[in-house]
């Protein structure tokens, strides 16, 4: 089986976030960036069926900006994937969904498959719908906040589970299919360090930004402006509630949420 | 300028979801008097929710009746979604911040060469043309405003992000649409089976308006279930710090945090969990935080609004007692 | 040197230090404490990770590191658990003799299956009789045709009642100084090796510490690393290699206490603000910082120069000694900080104090280092 997993640069969990001087997005300086808790779950998983199936590639690719796209490829490559191909972005506008996925679609012609898995999120923008728009892109279905899948060898099929509003859904369905996956059902393995010594020297496909804006032409156009990057006000620590007894403590939180945060019941 | 918004249906149970009618209350308030709202509805048996539409203001809805759609993926929809916006040439597509929501977006930004955004907790028509959009990031520690710009526009509303619309009683009328076949490809996969709700804290966590979650402080996995006893109390669903699946008191589906599931509940009750940045992330844009810890010092309290430094094993059960008490609730 | 960066893949070794530190290490570091317990799976984690042999030359299977690699990622072990970290590194210690003095024989029988499979070895020089006077050691070894015959007792040997392998330094005649010191590849299995129980110590409780009884204990002259009398010189010179991580070790340990510290002081109030914004706090988290920042750099400095190949034991000895009494000082005055919770070991500080003491006293305690300093330094002026 061929399979394309969808991997993204996003600032590690403890940066501190702060806006560029003009207040449009956050200001990458300084910035740690590291592959996302999500891909890193899509690419545990690639790797799984990888090992179920003999003769599988797991191949990644990214999109975004030197050298932080650079190094979660890396992370990739040393986490076991096969080949990764990364896709530079432009300078501006790299932040429309839109612009990402197309330029992914794009890049996927030149990478085989039949399974296109991806997080379900990215732990910066949150928007979540990449994997779903390349799947649009391509004419290929695509579900979303999946675990549990499995290739189901006679058939060649998938077959997986998701969580949503109804509940848990268990599902079949042929290749190629693209599939968003729900982060913390597996547990991501850590790359071993001959491993990321190894992926060091591994080769990088890269897509230079020219050459996939050439081939989209107009699509290749943010359709939207990032205009403020905002932190909210800090918060300025807890009110402590004062009590003698815990039943008082319990009285005087319910009474506050009621009153006061209008949060219950 | 009037404007027509179209807001794609979701039902539960057959009944429209509170996600859907949190978008109706969006795409009105958008459409002002001047503008329209089209409701959008895809399956069987799609009468009761044609109604429900109706009790919300929106009159007029498309409806593809097709059985194959009560359980087809957001690919096969969003083919009869566009369809419709072009019929009632929309210029906004709004749907509820659900799984179904958030992927149809997506599709819409190619199938309809759309402006899209998620989880959208704002929405305002921008001077400049186009929709300004305010969503939260990064777990809720920024906020980024985009302006959405063009003719064609997809947005999936964040949950509980905004209020339901008041129900009247206006009478809406179905618009049956044909539509586009749907290609093959995007029909192949089936639903086999629904667990409900409950067997994994999975949906109900990510999309509950009150959560409770406990951390190391609960010691092992029998002190737990204070946890749950005080989210029994509230209807509330049950998370988890990573020290507590870690330590496998529970499963990892309950883990809320930067390697779990992100939740912006209304109110977040923080137990035993002293609040480290991966969990924080995780939980900071909850409306109201409430954290019990037996440390003063513990980074909980930097989140929370309200705070209880105590014996969470004296605290919680006098809160689930007092809880069960204001709410009638029969002693647990 | 002196760009102070780090290359990206020094970067990635570091997070891979990092994400063990933190996610294998201290959750269990507080209860081996108590319980004085060898987490054995976490060691065999690490060793899944390559985190152990980093020293091994590649040919071998190991990771072949540059000091100042290793430096990189013990530094983030420490953050974790500096006693954990110390049997962690132990296996670096005890076979360096093996890379700096084997034979291409001895290398590939002795190294490879460390690297293939988990394995402890440990490091036995020091005697209850002597420790810094390294020269005067009493274990014998007396030859008898194609073996050695061990006698004797080596004590404070981490790791040794877990290890499958010893570097032994016993002398064939006394009499003859450090001249007569020759090292030895002692299996475990081999009759007459008995390693004593389990020391109960004041910090690094997650490590193993113990005497080794050699009794009659017959080695074949195949086990003998380089010629009879070299042995002072090549623990010497594995001291040198292995010291500055110590450095290393050191700074982490200070630097878990003043991130411990910083971010207790912005929690705690008194006199109705954050202690944080107490002069006297502010005070002490940054002579804290300026410690800890001083000691990266001199083991950095260390690493750098005998990584270009030079000896470094200057640099080695500054940076070990620097290292250690920073890190004591700076845990004093985390739990200084912590106030009375800081004396509780519900709260992570004093272990951190009882950890750091240990750097200022294995792998050459720093009064050897300091007369090594001074020696160098007289040198230049004499």
């Amino acid at each position: 089986m061929e399979i394309a997993v969808l991997i993204k640069p996003v600032p590690e969990a403890e940066t501190r976030l702060r806006a560029r001087t003009d207040g449009t997005q956050l200001d990458a300086e300084g910035v740690k960036f590291v592959l996302a808790g999500y891909d890193e779950s899509a690419i545990e998983q690639a790797l799984l069926l990888r090992e179920a199936t003999p003769g599988s590639k797991v191949r990644a690719l990214a999109f975004g900006p030197a050298p932080r796209t650079e190094e979660v490829l890396r992370a990739a490559l040393a986490l076991g994937v096969d080949e990764v191909t990364w896709v530079e972005s432009p300078a501006e506008g790299a932040d429309d969904p839109g612009v990402v996925a197309r330029a992914l679609a794009f890049a996927l012609a030149r990478v085989p498959h039949e399974l296109l898995l991806g997080g379900k999120q990215a732990g910066d923008d949150e928007e979540g719908l990449v994997t779903a728009a390349i799947a649009e892109s391509l004419g290929i279905a695509d579900f979303g906040s999946v675990v549990n899948l499995r290739v189901d060898s006679a058939s060649g099929s998938l077959t997986f589970q998701r969580a949503t509003e109804e509940g848990v859904e268990s599902w079949t369905a042929p290749l190629p299919c693209a599939i968003a996956l729900q982060q913390a059902w597996n547990d991501p393995r850590t790359a071993k360090l001959p491993n990321i010594l190894k992926s060091r020297k591994m080769p990088i496909a890269k897509i230079p930004w020219a050459e996939v804006s050439a081939a989209l032409g107009e699509a290749a156009r943010p359709r939207s402006v990032a205009e403020r990057f905002e932190l909210p006000p800090a918060r300025t620590g807890a009110k402590m509630i004062e009590y003698k007894s815990p039943e008082e403590a319990a009285e005087t939180i319910v009474r506050l949420l009621r009153e006061e945060a209008k949060v219950f019941p | 300028m009037t404007p027509s918004i179209l807001v794609v249906g979701e039902r539960l149970s057959g009944h429209l979801t509170s996600a859907t009618r949190e978008a109706v209350g969006v795409a009105l308030a958008l459409a002002g008097p001047e503008g329209s709202v089209v409701g959008f509805l895809a399956g069987s048996s799609l009468d009761r929710s044609v109604t429900e539409f109706g009790e919300l203001g929106v009159t007029r809805i498309r409806t593809r009746e097709d059985p194959r759609l009560d359980a087809a993926g957001a690919g096969a929809i969003a083919v009869s979604v566009v369809a419709s916006a072009e019929a009632v040439s929309a210029s906004v597509i709004v749907t509820g911040g659900t799984e179904f929501g958030r992927d149809l977006t997506g599709r819409l930004a190619v199938r309809w060469s759309a402006a899209v955004a998620n989880g959208v907790t704002e929405a305002t028509w921008a001077d400049a043309g186009g929709l300004r959009v305010l969503r939260p990031v990064y777990g809720g520690r920024a906020t980024e405003t985009r302006r959405l710009t063009g003719s064609r526009i997809a947005i999936a509303i964040r949950p509980h992000a905004f209020a339901e619309p008041t129900a009247g009683a206006a009478v809406a009328i179905a618009e049956p649409d044909a539509g586009p076949e749907i290609p093959d490809p995007l029909l192949a996969a089936r639903r086999t089976e629904v667990a409900a709700a409950g067997v994994s804290a999975g949906p109900a966590l990510s999309d509950a308006s009150i959560v409770v979650s406990g951390g190391r402080g609960v010691r092992d996995a029998n002190g737990f279930r204070l946890v749950e006893a005080l989210a029994d109390s509230l209807g509330a669903a049950v998370g988890a710090s990573r020290a507590v699946t870690d330590a496998g008191w529970r499963p990892s589906s309950f883990q809320v945090g930067q390697t779990g599931k992100a939740v912006s509940p209304q109110l977040y009750i923080a137990v035993g969990i002293s609040g480290a940045i991966q969990h924080i992330v995780g939980m900071v844009s909850s409306r109201v935080i409430v954290a019990v810890n037996n440390d003063s010092s513990a980074p909980i309290f930097r989140v929370a609004d309200y705070g209880i430094v105590g014996d969470l094993f004296q605290i919680v059960p006098a809160l689930t007692k007092e809880i069960r008490r204001v709410r009638g609730l029969p002693a647990g | 040197m002196p760009d102070f960066s780090l290359t990206p893949e020094q970067e990635s070794l570091r997070d891979l230090a990092r994400k063990f530190a933190r996610t294998e290490m201290a959750p269990h570091a507080a209860e081996c404490d108590k319980a004085g317990r060898f987490p054995e799976e976490i060691y065999r984690r690490g060793w899944e990770l390559g985190l152990m042999n980093l020293n091994v030359p590649t040919e071998y299977g190991g990771s072949g590191l540059s000091v100042m690699d290793q430096c990189l990622i013990v530094e983030e072990l420490a953050q974790g658990c500096g006693g954990m970290t110390t049997s962690i590194i132990a296996n670096c210690l005890a076979l360096e003799p093996i890379i700096l003095g084997g034979t291409a024989e001895q290398r590939a029988q002795w190294l490879t299956p460390f690297c293939a499979e988990y394995h402890l070895a440990s490091f036995c020089l020091t005697e209850p009789g002597g420790g810094s006077d390294a020269g005067a050691l009493k274990t014998r070894a007396r030859k008898e045709g194609d073996h050695y015959v061990l006698d004797g007792e080596k004590c404070f040997i981490t790791n040794a009642p877990h290890a499958s392998l010893y570097t032994v330094f016993a002398t064939i005649d006394p009499q003859l100084g450090h001249k007569g010191i020759t090292a030895f590849i002692v299996p475990r299995d081999t009759p007459g090796v008995a390693p004593g129980k389990d020391e109960d110590k004041m910090g690094h409780r997650a490590s193993s510490t113990s005497t080794v009884h050699f009794e009659g204990v017959r080695v074949p002259v195949a086990n003998r690393l380089g010629a009879e009398g070299e042995g002072f010189l090549m623990a010497m010179r594995t001291l040198d290699q292995t010291r500055t991580p110590i450095g290393a070790l050191a700074t982490g340990i200070g630097q878990a206490a003043l991130d411990h510290a910083a971010k207790y002081a912005l929690g705690r109030r008194s006199f109705g603000k954050p202690i944080a914004e107490h002069q006297a706090i502010q005070i002490k988290l940054a002579n804290m910082v300026q410690s800890i920042r001083a000691a990266r750099l001199l083991t950095w400095q260390a690493a750098v120069t005998i990584d270009r190949g030079e000896r470094g034991s200057l640099e080695s000895a500054i940076a070990k000694c620097y290292a250690s009494d920073a890190a004591m000082h700076v845990a004093d005055d985390a739990i200084q900080i912590f106030g009375g919770y800081g004396y509780m070991k519900e709260y992570p500080v004093e272990k951190l104090l009882r950890d750091a003491k240990l750097t200022q006293i294995y792998e050459g305690a720093n009064e050897i280092q300091r007369i090594v300093i001074s020696k160098e330094l007289l040198r230049a002026y004499a």
